[in-house]
């Protein structure tokens, strides 16, 4: 019984339920100020809490790619230059935010400056332009899924689909010689069809998040203990 | 004060829906769920990842447990949950990625859970669940590389994804391991669409834990969201109406 109530019941009232009321009323009464305030501090604690999980996922790269690295799987290599490339990442902001007074050492002003531009160079000449290749390639595979339509699905939505997709790229495309009727074609499956499908799938999602977050008010859900 | 009371209406209108069904189903037999073909063909993707000594790998995209993608997650990690009890039975652990570290204990948690109610956890591996990237875009090309991988059997993307999810997908397609996918943004919908036949769309999501475990919970949850469709819906078309004739 009192293992119950420790284990299911506080957990609920305290990290469920209470935090769940004050948030959802604090956004629907913003006229209440401790209401607001108490539900501004509860966001802040949750981000709080957030900083500290990419502590675990940080350890977790370290623990499944050292594991890779140590037992020499295939693409090992890999794993190496990722762990590499996360120190290389993660020490010099981390040396700043220290105080830059490690094991006792003092760092100078030069080294400080030194090691705030170091991590600005790797965000800008590093982490943005490969972070811009994978979102160029992505252009790459999302024409190639589209010619593949017909492998996943051989039946009149994929024309349909391919059809639209032809259509709408094709008006686009500023003509002068006689395909302007495309750009109209183009607004209509734009601003009609495409528009009202969207609002209908995103209102069938609404009813979807409200039921499922209602269950998890009512501990019909729980990701976060025994079931 | 609108907008309060009509956040109380509806929540009241979706409590009263569910209490009265879940007590209604208690009494009654079986309810019939649409086959929803993602979630028809995960189960056998999991007897067939035992066969071959693989594993399912269950990409579970970029959402949080404290952002908008919130309950999109939680539905993802209902379905997670199934899954890890059925490849436990079978002893085809999945490989789980996570592109959000808040998702990371949960999961391992789901997975820990599954090994102790089969009375396994020496056999649980923390490993098996992995935090690839926080940004959506090298998510995606970390879980591609993980469903390229030698055993990985099929490749299972649910949760809160976009277009990025293109990248996976197409992992997949190159490498010929069975594809599934829940998602329900439309970028991520038209992304897919092309790529992936089993594909379970917007809504369909929610009703993952009706599909897979059948349980009382989830088919009243299920059949609220129906209700509360029908009466959106004629809400909607009765608006409509009113407006075209000059009523409201």
């Amino acid at each position: 019984m009192m293992g119950r109530l420790i284990r299911h019941w506080i957990p609920f009232l305290f990290f469920i339920l209470i935090p769940g009321l004050v948030v959802l009323f604090g956004y629907l009464m913003p006229g209440i100020a401790p209401l607001t305030e108490l539900r501004d501090m509860m966001v802040e604690w949750a981000v709080i809490i957030s900083a500290f999980a990419f502590l675990l996922g940080l350890l977790n790269v370290l623990q499944v790619h050292g594991r890779h690295i140590r037992r020499r799987r295939s693409g090992w290599f890999y794993s190496l230059i990722l762990v590499l490339a996360m120190l290389l990442t993660w020490i010099p902001p981390a040396f700043q935010s220290l105080g830059l007074d490690f094991l006792g050492i003092p760092v100078s002003s030069e080294a400080q400056a030194m090691l705030a531009t170091t991590s600005q160079w790797i965000f800008d000449y590093v982490i943005t332009p490969l972070g811009a290749s994978l979102a160029a390639l992505l252009a790459f595979t999302l024409v190639l899924a589209a010619l593949r339509i017909f492998r996943a699905r051989l039946n009149a939505w994929a024309v349909i689909f391919l059809v639209t997709v032809v259509v709408v790229l094709l008006g686009s495309i500023p003509f002068t010689t006689g395909l302007e009727w495309l750009t109209g074609i183009r607004s209509w499956i734009i601003d009609v069809l495409s528009t009202a499908g969207i609002r209908g799938l995103l209102l069938g999602v609404a009813l979807g998040v409200i039921v499922t977050a209602l269950r998890v008010f009512i501990v019909s859900e729980q990701p976060y203990s025994e079931s | 004060m609108n907008l309060l009371a009509g956040a109380i209406l509806l929540l009241s209108l979706v409590t009263l829906i569910g209490v009265y069904l879940i007590l209604r189903l208690r009494k009654k037999t079986q309810t019939a769920v649409r086959p929803i073909s993602a979630f028809q063909d995960l189960k056998v993707q999991a007897s067939y990842a035992a066969e071959s000594g693989g594993g399912i790998h269950v990409a579970l995209g970029n959402g949080s447990l404290y952002g908008e993608d919130a309950i999109t997650s939680i539905a993802a990690l209902q379905v997670l949950e199934a899954l890890s009890d059925e490849a436990v039975a079978y002893n085809a652990p999945p490989i789980i990625t996570v592109g959000d570290p808040t998702l990371l204990p949960i999961a391992q948690d789901i997975l820990r859970r599954a090994y102790e109610r089969k009375g396994q956890l020496e056999f649980y591996n923390a490993g098996q669940v992995r935090f690839v990237a926080p940004s959506p875009v090298g998510y995606a090309a970390g879980a591609g590389d993980v469903a390229s991988g030698e055993t990985v059997t099929a490749t299972m993307m649910i949760g809160a994804f976009a277009q990025e999810v293109s990248l996976i997908a197409d992992s997949s397609v190159r490498y010929n391991t069975p594809a599934l996918a829940a998602v329900t943004t439309p970028t991520a919908i038209s992304a897919l669409y092309p790529a992936i036949e089993k594909l379970a769309q917007g809504e369909e999501l929610y009703a993952a834990g009706a599909q897979l475990t059948g349980e009382d919970r989830y088919m009243a949850g299920l059949i609220t969201q129906d209700v509360l469709r029908f009466i959106l819906v004629l809400t909607i078309l009765a608006l409509s109406i009113a407006t075209y004739w000059g009523i409201w």
